[in-house]
């Protein structure tokens, strides 16, 4: 083979990898991370790139991606859980009961002192999202009632159950405030705090259990057909149990997450939290259809989303109003879906 | 002739007393009053849901309370507003989540007879309601400003940096206080730079990580303006865990027993409070002596005045205004 011919042959390889880079959705979002930090570096004036900034990103990605990867499994299942924020709020405002009103300390309680009290509220939070999880379940499994109306109910019941047990008002506990903040080694400030590289190492087993385990395989295969699912031997039942249950502990976390970053219980710290969920699964390229999704793009999707929020507020060049910024979050998503659809039609 | 005169004269006054009588000793129907307030999860409604409930007993009428369980949203408001005006209460106490958003629903209250009255936010027209009562957010937003200026040692020819965190562009409660707020500003304390604000959503997390970002894109910091308890607590939470406490001056908005307590340490600089119950109270007081006598108020439009929390108020005014949880 001849020089020329060799290059062309190069070049043709080096063409199909990235066309083959850009209708993976991944590689897409890493492109629009790179593209996003540089916009942003400079129209920041430098600032935007910095630890104390990329740790808030990942403060807010901490928050979010826990709901997102729940949002994930339900929807590869082929349905919705629209009880995740409620879910945040009531598992937050259980541990500060607990704490407040059970063992009677309050926010005088920092430092290490609070941590074991801290790690109470991690469990009870997730006793209460495994339980919420548990009811979403007999909901569609025994009632026969379809995910997004089951979800929506036990949304209000929780929103509802958070005011009443709160009365209304933030429970503010003992908190070790240390865990959310990024760490310092040797002098070289991080991004990461405690909580965050929790919330990572969770992430990460996740996707292995999504990706590489029979969990997972179960969980694709009732997205994508159920009927060939229950041909197969698997009780849809059983699996949509344990995906709701899941997803219910992982919102609980996520609520035991919000209590430590704010150092209370309130009935509005999930509040919102499931419409960023989904649109950052969307984001990530999980079909709302079901059967489809990387736990690699949810992650890379959430980063995205929380790189924009606080991009836009950390812009110096020009003022971005925040009902611009919300403009540009919706174009955002969007976009996502449109370059979903384009990759569906280019494979077809 | 005279005999059958006085009987059919003793007749008709006994059936006259008789009606009279059934007429008097029926019972008096129940007023209802509907309540729909911004978002329930919301502490401010939980201490004017405690004032509404204590007035609807006072004066006799059944109350029913209703709003989305934490969304402050109009979306989700309107469709609320239908299904309580489908019970064909005899009043509706409004809190509006957006001015023009709920004009429509407003106006169909009151085509229906039923009796209007607005608290805490308002609608664009007013002329149907019977009364509408809301916290001084102006006057507040201005005290917000002079305690951010006492705080910060103020000194003309200087300048200072300082943010506002927001829930809504369009709550009328935020808009009066941001307004309010940059008055102050201008016409006392032209040396602070209002330099940024953001919305919330209600969501402490989100007024959480607003904070943290100003944090790093205002080194030279001053203040913070959180204009309500939502962003009081996200900000409160960003200064603790930072160690900014008492470096950075912060005043917030509403008496939650919480941050209440974190002016004791030091956290708040100031809290702004307002009497969300006594609001509660005076719309129904208002809407029964309408229903019940067509009597007006004495004043329409009235304006709660907003109080300043601080190290050095008396424990008695923390009691008068802390907000009362429902349980």
């Amino acid at each position: 083979m001849s020089n020329s011919k060799q290059d062309t042959a190069g070049k043709l390889s080096l063409l199909t990898q990235v066309k083959a880079s850009f209708s993976n959705q991944s590689a897409l979002l890493v492109v629009t991370l790179v593209v996003l930090g540089v916009v942003f570096q400079i129209t920041s004036q430098g600032i935007f790139l910095t630890t104390n900034t990329l740790g808030t990103v990942l403060n807010d990605w901490g928050s979010y991606i826990l709901l997102a990867v729940a949002q994930t499994f339900v929807v590869i299942t082929g349905g919705i859980d629209l009880s995740v924020g409620a879910t945040v709020s009531l598992s937050s405002v259980v541990a500060g009961w607990v704490l407040v009103r059970g063992l009677g300390l309050d926010s005088t309680t920092t430092g290490s002192d609070a941590t074991p009290y801290v790690l109470l509220a991690v469990f009870v939070s997730l006793m209460v999202g495994l339980t919420v999880g548990a009811i979403n379940a007999f909901l569609i499994n025994v009632l026969r009632i379809v995910p997004f109306i089951a979800t929506l109910a036990t949304m209000g019941a929780m929103a509802g159950l958070a005011i009443i047990i709160s009365g209304g008002m933030p429970l503010q506990g003992p908190n070790n405030w240390e865990l959310g903040i990024p760490y310092n080694v040797f002098g070289i400030q991080l991004p990461i705090s405690t909580t965050v590289l929790a919330v990572i190492i969770i992430t990460v087993i996740c996707g292995l259990v999504l990706h590489k385990t029979k969990f997972g395989l179960h969980t694709f295969a009732l997205g994508s057909n159920s009927f060939a699912t229950r041909a197969a031997g698997i009780s849809p039942a059983k699996q949509i149990t344990k995906v709701y249950m899941l997803s219910g502990g992982l919102a609980g976390l996520a609520g035991a997450y919000a209590y430590i970053r704010l150092g209370a219980g309130s009935p509005s710290n999930g509040s919102g939290m499931e419409l960023y969920a989904i649109a950052a699964v969307v984001i990530g390229g999980v079909s709302l259809m079901g059967g489809v999704g990387r736990m690699v793009g949810i992650a890379l999707g959430t980063l995205v989303l929380f790189t924009v929020q606080s991009g836009l507020l950390m812009v110096k060049v020009v003022t971005v109003s925040p009902s611009l910024k919300q403009v540009i979050v919706a174009l955002l998503i969007v976009a996502a879906v449109a370059v979903q659809t384009l990759q569906k039609s280019g494979r077809k | 002739m005279n005999k059958r005169i006085l009987k059919v004269g003793f007749a008709a006054l006994t059936a006259a007393a008789l009606t009279l009588g059934i007429t008097g000793c029926a019972p008096e129907k129940k007023l209802t009053i509907a309540f729909v307030m911004g978002a329930e999860s919301d502490p401010f409604f939980q201490a004017m849901k405690v004032g509404a409930e204590a007035e609807a007993l006072a004066q006799g009428v059944d109350l029913i309370w209703q709003g989305d369980p934490s969304a402050y949203d109009v979306a989700t408001q309107v469709p609320i507003v239908d299904n309580v005006l489908a019970q064909s209460p005899d009043g509706l106490v409004l809190i509006p989540t957006d001015p023009t958003g709920l004009q429509a629903s407003a106006d169909k209250a009151t085509a229906a007879g039923v009796a209007l009255a607005l608290v805490d936010t308002t609608i664009n027209d007013t002329t149907n309601a019977v009364i509408t009562i809301t916290g001084d957010n102006g006057d507040g937003g201005a005290k917000a400003a002079d305690a951010i200026a006492n705080a910060i040692g103020y000194t003309d020819g200087e300048t200072y940096e300082v943010v506002v965190g927001l829930t809504s562009a369009t709550a009328t409660t935020n808009v009066g206080r941001l307004e309010g707020f940059k008055a102050r500003v201008a016409s006392d304390y032209p040396g602070i730079l209002i330099k940024d604000v953001a919305y919330s959503a209600s969501n402490p997390q989100t007024a959480n990580s607003n904070v943290n970002n100003w944090l790093t894109k205002y080194p030279n910091l001053k203040g913070i303006f959180a204009i309500d308890g939502t962003n009081a607590s996200g900000a409160a939470a960003a200064l603790q865990a930072k160690g900014l406490v008492g470096k950075i001056a912060l005043v917030g908005y509403d008496a939650y027993p919480a941050n209440v307590e974190l002016i004791k340490s030091g956290v708040f600089t100031a809290l702004i409070a307002q009497d969300p119950a006594a609001e509660a109270r005076l719309a129904i007081q208002a809407l029964v002596a309408f229903i019940k006598n067509g009597t007006n108020p004495s004043v329409k439009d009235v304006v709660i005045p907003n109080v300043t929390l601080d190290a050095n108020t008396s424990d008695d005014d923390f009691a008068k205004y802390t907000y009362v949880a429902i349980n």
